[in-house]
């Protein structure tokens, strides 16, 4: 088999007593798009720096197509790399921006300008070569950010929260546009982002980082249908969270969530007596009058609010037992029958439910 | 009705007032001074009495005009060097957090808080008993110089340097230049007007420095403010009025030159927005 565009072994950058990247492994195709996605501070950031090779490792090892880059300087790695603040040099216009990087390799004159104008054209910004960075909208800033960084047909594209400083409109523009580019170019891509819908979105597999380690990584399906721990969970998408507890029985352990009934089957690496989370997003959740099915997760509650969002709607509970929960109700056009102070049923599916152990370091 | 904070016209009219009577009195001086050289008369009267160029053509004779181009040499010697010696030290004050660098940072600037006088007095003793007395003049002349106008150096290229957005290098390396040619490409253009600041400054400040240069002149290697202050011992004669006059030009001059070829303006009121 080919080696890997990209391969981080056991990668490790410490300040002082700090890991901001604390062991990381992680392998790459080529032509594949890979998201690392977390919280502000949880080294995403960081690792970029590292596979630049903007400063080294503590430990580990960056591999570009299967040779190791520690010790390269980062003007010989052949990397592209967008920044979150773009970094156009302001004294340049856009096309010398894009022309900087074939410069640096002492291209032709006839070919630098060839190019950059096909890198123009594929940003979508011909004709707008002979602005400086100034002239320039934030949406324009980035395709040119975009273009100097695909220009030079790098070994692999690092894009560090490039869509951060838009509007939200541009931004679900560009994320889509800049998937398909990526596609086109099949230029192996690695994409840093705290917005989840971007990296559900864009991504072949997203990498969920947390205090400086990936906790999970996977398809944006897997990880959305299926995360691997309460963080995950929480960090993917809005969800219910639910405590439990397991308790053996027949039929093995079971879990169950206070007055939340009737139980799930416990995964089987929790012992009897152990603290859960069970996790359930708004939108696998039911709302019904009638009691749910047999088999069903399900608990009493009272509504609280109704909130009419357009595409969906929003139906905000408090349990009998005093744990809030929500559901999100596709809008059919049909009207609804559920208001604020009814009781009603909240239920699910068994296999839309997640259960996790408790930690100590999750947020509920 | 008026909209509430709209100036009204007596509030505009006092306002119009105090900002003449500020011009006034910073203006007022030179141009009196300016008007004086045109007397006909052998005291410097004010309002000017007839008119005459006589005062002028005593200006511009050897006797003020060598001291003036021995300024000129001192001010662009101690520029060059200044801006020389300033490059290394901002780069290395704001680039590098290492021991004894706030010592090093107060020992560039420390020469701003001094009084000129004393640094002059220092200097002297120094060159006197350190066995530099040969040294008096020209070379202690400029060294004294570079002390005192180095710290305006280092302070605009600062923040030309603090000024630089974070990624600029790193994106530059990662496009294939080599630390050499980050240097060359990037850094450098964009601090220009720091560098040209910093040298401008610099020699104004050596231009109009008298408090230092009194101590380390001697005859024939005198600046002009020395030489200014020499003769004001005999009075306040109408040349001298004209010589000041073109001492005064000068840095206006040089200073509107800058402005015009680099747009200085944007770096000495507010940096103008990279990106």
């Amino acid at each position: 088999m080919a080696d890997p565009a990209l391969d981080l072994v056991g990668l490790e950058k410490r300040y002082g007593d700090i890991a901001a990247v604390a062991g990381v492994d992680l392998c790459v195709a080529e032509g594949e798009f890979v998201t690392l996605l977390g919280p502000s501070g949880c080294g995403k950031t960081t690792m970029l720096g590292l596979i630049a090779g903007f400063f080294a490792p503590s430990r580990g090892d960056v591999r570009v197509r299967g040779k190791s880059v520690l010790g390269v300087p980062p003007f010989r790695r052949d990397i592209g790399v967008v920044f979150q603040d773009y970094a156009l040099f302001p004294h340049m216009s856009a096309a010398q921006n894009v022309a900087f990087g074939l410069k640096m390799r002492r291209l032709p004159d006839a070919e630098i300008v060839r190019r950059v104008g096909e890198a123009l054209d594929l940003v979508k910004l011909s004709g707008l070569g002979e602005r400086r960075p100034n002239e320039l909208s934030g949406g324009q800033r980035q395709r040119v950010a975009l273009a100097r960084a695909m220009v030079i047909r790098p070994a692999i594209l690092l894009l560090d929260e490039p869509l951060s400083n838009l509007d939200l409109k541009l931004r679900e523009e560009m994320r889509v546009e800049i998937a398909e580019l990526q596609r086109r170019l099949a230029i192996t891509t690695m994409f840093v982002t705290h917005d989840q819908g971007e990296a559900l979105v864009m991504s072949d597999r997203v990498a969920v980082m947390n205090g400086g380690r990936i906790e999970q990584i996977g398809r944006p399906a897997d990880i959305y249908e299926r995360p691997a721990s309460c963080f995950v969970a929480q960090f993917i998408g809005r969800i219910n969270l639910f405590l439990g507890r397991v308790k053996a029985g027949n039929g093995g352990l079971r879990v169950h969530a206070g007055a939340i009934a009737p139980a799930l089957p416990a995964p089987p690496e929790l012992g009897d007596g152990a603290a859960v989370h069970i996790a359930l997003h708004p939108e696998r959740a039911s709302l019904s009058h009638e009691v749910p099915l047999a088999g069903w997760f399900a608990a009493r509650g009272r509504i609280d609010r109704v909130l009419y969002l357009g595409a969906t709607r929003e139906i905000r509970l408090i349990l009998d037992n005093g744990e809030r929960a929500i559901a999100e109700m596709p809008n059919t056009g049909d009207s609804v029958d559920f208001a604020p102070g009814d009781s009603v049923w909240f239920s699910a599916p068994p296999e839309a439910c997640r259960v996790f152990r408790k930690q100590s370091t999750d947020v509920r | 009705m008026k909209k509430h904070g709209e100036p009204t016209s007596r509030a505009w009219a006092a306002l119009c007032v105090v900002v003449a009577a500020i011009y006034l009195f910073m203006l007022g001086p030179i141009l009196i001074t300016a008007a004086v050289s045109f007397n006909q008369s052998n005291r410097s009267l004010f309002p000017p009495q007839g008119f005459s160029l006589r005062w002028w053509t005593r200006a511009l004779s050897p006797e003020w005009l060598d001291p003036l181009w021995f300024s000129l040499q001192l001010g662009a010697t101690a520029s060059i060097l200044s801006v020389g010696l300033a490059l290394p030290l901002a780069f290395a004050l704001v680039r590098h957090r290492f021991r004894g660098r706030n010592a090093l940072l107060a020992l560039t600037l420390g020469p701003l808080l001094l009084p000129a006088l004393v640094t002059g007095v220092g200097l002297l003793q120094l060159f006197q008993y350190a066995g530099f007395r040969e040294a008096i003049g020209l070379p202690a002349l400029i060294a004294g110089h570079v002390l005192i106008c180095m710290p305006f150096a280092v302070r605009t290229i600062s923040v030309s340097l603090q000024g630089l957005p974070p990624n600029l290098e790193h994106a530059a390396a990662s496009l294939g230049a080599s630390a050499w040619r980050i240097q060359l490409h990037v850094v450098a253009p964009l601090i220009k007007n720091g560098i040209v600041a910093g040298a401008l400054f610099a020699f104004i400040h050596s231009f109009t420095d008298v408090n230092l240069s009194l101590f380390l002149a001697r005859p024939g290697e005198t600046p002009i403010n020395v030489k200014i202050l020499g003769f004001l011992e005999f009075g306040f004669a109408p040349t001298l009025a004209a010589v000041s006059v073109v001492t005064i030009a000068i840095p206006l001059v040089l200073v509107i030159m800058v402005q015009r070829l680099t747009g200085l303006g944007d770096f000495l009121y507010a940096e103008r927005g990279h990106g």
